[in-house]
């Protein structure tokens, strides 16, 4: 693996060529969606094929629940080198992902300083966790929210056809 | 034993943070002039003590000591400088320098995608971590006041 360092770096710069690029700020909302669209979709690709890597030694899972067990302890070990905090879900196809140190948002504050930012570092992560599942299978709507850094949430909807 | 007060300069002079604990006498001038008033300094000092040392320096300038406090100083390959003042007692201090900048600048500032480098540092947690850092140091006594 390469160092920590290098993805959180890179993560970052892409994050802020992303908000340069951004067409024009004055559109507000619509500027704002297309960038966050274009870091979910590079994650989902990055997903995808992490979905295919990691899974090696495993059996084939047998239920959904084990494939989110997955995105928690071994696909977030190999991205963040730690486990995610906790897991619930509602058994109707709704999960969320709670993540009390957020590495990407760990070393931005501790509170509500920066909190308006937070968003554009978790759009990254939420393709992700997309990209991951639907390589097993699974189509999903993935959203995050973070109310007080460094922690937040990432709310996985299973979409059933 | 006391710490006095931390200057944080980078490379063009800019003082990117100051924090003060036990400080019973102010300049007597604004802030900013104080720091150009440091930095200019600092960097006077530097220029003289490579001038005038007889042999090649390794680390150059580290500290010095008047009557009443001692200024310890750390300079970085990359401009960054570490000041620190504490009382007479303190001896080296490199590695708590050393920490501030590699723990908490670095760490907090530098991987902090939201602080642009070359200003005052705003991150709050930067500036917390750091305080309670200096606080748990074994020679920063409170009973100075």
């Amino acid at each position: 693996m390469v160092d920590v360092v290098l993805f959180e770096l890179l993560h970052k710069e892409m994050v802020a060529e992303l908000w340069a690029q951004a067409p024009d700020p004055d559109l507000g909302p619509g500027g704002q969606k297309m960038s966050l669209l274009v870091l979910e979709s590079i994650g989902f690709r990055v997903g995808q094929a992490l979905g295919e890597r990691l899974p090696r030694e495993m059996q084939a899972f047998r239920e959904e629940l084990d494939m989110l067990k997955f995105l928690c302890k071994d696909l977030w070990v190999a991205m963040f080198q730690k486990q995610i905090d906790s897991l619930r879900t509602n058994h109707q196809g709704i999960y969320v992902l709670q993540d009390n140190s957020f590495p990407l948002l760990a070393r931005m504050g501790s509170g509500l300083q920066y909190l308006e930012e937070a968003p554009k570092f978790l759009a990254f992560t939420c393709g992700l966790l997309r990209g991951t599942l639907s390589t097993l299978g699974i189509k999903s709507l993935v959203t995050a929210s973070a109310t007080a850094l460094p922690a937040c949430r990432f709310q996985v909807a299973i979409q059933r056809a | 034993m006391t710490v006095h007060n931390l200057y944080l300069f980078d490379r063009n002079g800019v003082c990117l943070h100051y924090s003060e604990w036990h400080r019973k006498k102010q300049a007597g001038i604004p802030k900013e002039e104080e720091f150009k008033l440091m930095y200019g300094m600092l960097f006077s000092i530097r220029s003289f003590v490579s001038k005038m040392s007889p042999l090649d320096m390794k680390d150059g300038f580290l500290a010095f000591q008047t009557s009443r406090y001692k200024l310890h100083y750390y300079e970085t390959p990359t401009g960054i400088k570490v000041v620190m003042n504490t009382d007479l007692g303190v001896g080296p201090i490199r590695d708590v320098l050393h920490h501030i900048y590699s723990a908490l600048y670095v760490e907090l500032v530098v991987k902090n995608p939201l602080c642009p480098l070359g200003q005052t540092v705003q991150s709050e947690l930067f500036r917390s971590r750091l305080d309670s850092y200096v606080r748990s140091l074994p020679f920063f006594s409170a009973r100075a006041g």
